[in-house]
């Protein structure tokens, strides 16, 4: 149960509503190299990859992710997807280590095309220096950064 | 990167074949060790800057089995039968299946940037090149980037990686391969095994040699390396080369092709000859050209040919001319225009020996 930054209150109430709101549209930051980073309640990071580099990718054949428990610099390579159009190099968008991953995209690595965002998460790591979100984009910064690339 | 630093250190397994030809570089690898050259191409991708220039890497290994990145090397290939014919399993950074590489199976990789990633244009430099050394065989790329020889037989399977500002796309060429390892080696080592790694799509295959014996390995080589740097640069891209197109245009140009000429002179003589009643006569004509115009002409024609005041207004009508036959013709008919009467048909032919004179 999370305290209401605005009221102090607990409980389901408009305030709480709205900060998670907020919470959903802010969370979410951007690699240039099409990763994203959500910051969850818990502190841990869940990472996956953008719906313009899934629709980049085409179909995706299989998920090559980290071992639980893999310690990763930012920018470490620590996958690959593969796909008809080639093997792409995953990139942590963080420091941190592995503490989970989606081991639905075994059997069903097409997730990753279908549900980008949710369903198709690829790992979740912890953030061991927060500092390192700050040289992430936003949606709004991704947005044009995607725009310029595209031109 | 430091060019000549990088060239030092490669030096000792491969040799550059050609001569670097901006923006694309063709190298071949003189090492035919499977985990050398696969080194050789991670070690390209992460250090060379392929934002300004591509390279095509040409290689070959002693017999290997290579399975691509996410494969299962029990499921795709007969470990124990591979053991005792000593042939090692090798595992590639790229996607795709396995393939069965030896001295007869020539390995092509194209390192580019991201953004000008393409396989298929990589693979129409195969065939391309294939079509120009032997136009009779039908080669195809499909759209799984396979190339087919007679829409049946695969002669080369394709895969690629792509990194943080790079990419590679690398595929197989069947020139005269050991068709009987490749049956006997691309099974699997064991039964029962149950993965969800990637597999392998069997084809039949074939060599270019079954169906054109002549077809020599360095031939090959050739035409690829041909169809690469020929197809790699056009000289009217002026994005490429700012200012080429007028570069161009001065050497199509008249004035650097002829006006250029050191000042010459000639000096012939002009066999004159009229229909009616038939006569002959000579003349001289002597010329300056400088700048590739005429600067100074002098024909003598016997005053009892032609008066010399027409032979005079010819050779004056000639001055500051291009030494040109279409430019000499044009001047010389506003003269004859001016002209009729008996002189007429002499002047006219002249006119015609003259413009012959000049070439």
């Amino acid at each position: 149960m999370v305290e209401c930054q605005l009221c102090y209150m607990y409980g389901y109430h408009m305030h709480q509503r709205l900060q998670s709101l907020l919470f959903c549209l802010t969370a979410l930051k951007f690699t240039d190299k099409h990763e994203w980073i959500r910051v969850e309640d818990n502190g841990t990071g869940t990472v996956g990859i953008s719906n313009f580099a899934q629709e980049a990718l085409g179909d995706v054949v299989y998920c090559g992710l980290p071992e639980v428990g893999t310690q990763l610099a930012q920018q470490d390579e620590f996958g690959a997807l593969e796909s008809v159009k080639a093997a792409s190099e995953l990139y942590s968008p963080l420091t941190g280590e592995v503490v989970e991953v989606n081991t639905l995209l075994a059997d069903n690595p097409g997730l990753v095309n279908k549900s980008c965002y949710k369903d198709g998460w690829l790992m979740k790591m912890t953030i061991a220096k927060p500092a390192e979100l700050d040289s992430l984009m936003d949606e709004a910064a991704y947005e044009r950064y995607i725009h310029s690339i595209e031109d | 990167i430091d060019w000549d630093c990088y060239i030092y250190h490669c030096w000792s397994i491969f040799c550059l074949v050609s001569i670097p030809l901006f923006p694309g570089l063709v190298l071949q690898s003189q090492s035919t060790d499977v985990f050398q050259n696969l080194a050789l191409e991670d070690w390209i991708d992460a250090h060379v800057d392929l934002q300004q220039r591509s390279i095509l890497l040409l290689w070959r290994n002693r017999p290997t089995v290579v399975i691509g990145r996410h494969q299962n090397p029990w499921a795709e290939c007969n470990l124990p039968a591979m053991r005792s014919a000593q042939v090692p399993v090798a595992r590639r950074r790229s996607g795709g299946g396995t393939v069965y590489h030896d001295l007869g199976n020539l390995n092509l990789t194209f390192f580019a940037s991201k953004k000008a990633y393409d396989r298929r244009r990589n693979l129409k430099v195969v065939t391309d090149a294939l079509r120009r050394v032997r136009p009779q065989l039908d080669i195809q790329a499909t759209d799984r980037l396979d190339i087919l020889l007679n829409g049946r037989y695969k002669i080369s399977g394709t895969a690629s990686r792509l990194s943080r500002k790079s990419s590679y796309h690398h595929c197989t060429l069947l020139h005269s391969a050991d068709r009987s390892a490749i049956a006997v080696l691309l099974r699997p080592s064991c039964p029962g095994i149950r993965s969800n790694a990637t597999p392998s799509i069997p084809s039949p295959v074939t060599n270019l040699t079954d169906h054109a014996p002549s077809l020599q390995w360095e031939e090959l080589l050739e035409a690829v390396v041909q169809q690469y740097s020929s197809g790699c640069v056009d000289p009217a891209d002026e994005a490429l080369f700012p200012g080429v197109g007028s570069m161009e245009a001065e050497l199509r140009g008249w004035q650097w092709t002829f006006g250029k000429t050191p000042k010459f002179s000639v000096e012939t003589q002009l066999e004159l000859r009229d229909e009616r009643p038939a006569a002959r006569c000579s003349a001289q004509l002597q010329l300056e050209v400088k700048n590739g115009r005429v600067e100074s002409c002098r024909v003598e024609v016997p005053a009892t040919w032609l008066p010399e005041r027409l032979s005079a207004s010819l050779a004056q009508a000639l001055l500051g001319e291009r030494f040109c036959p279409h430019r000499a013709a044009a001047a010389l008919s506003a003269l004859l225009r001016c002209e009729s009467g008996p002189l007429h048909s002499r002047l006219r032919n002249l006119c015609d020996v003259l413009v012959a004179a000049m070439g």
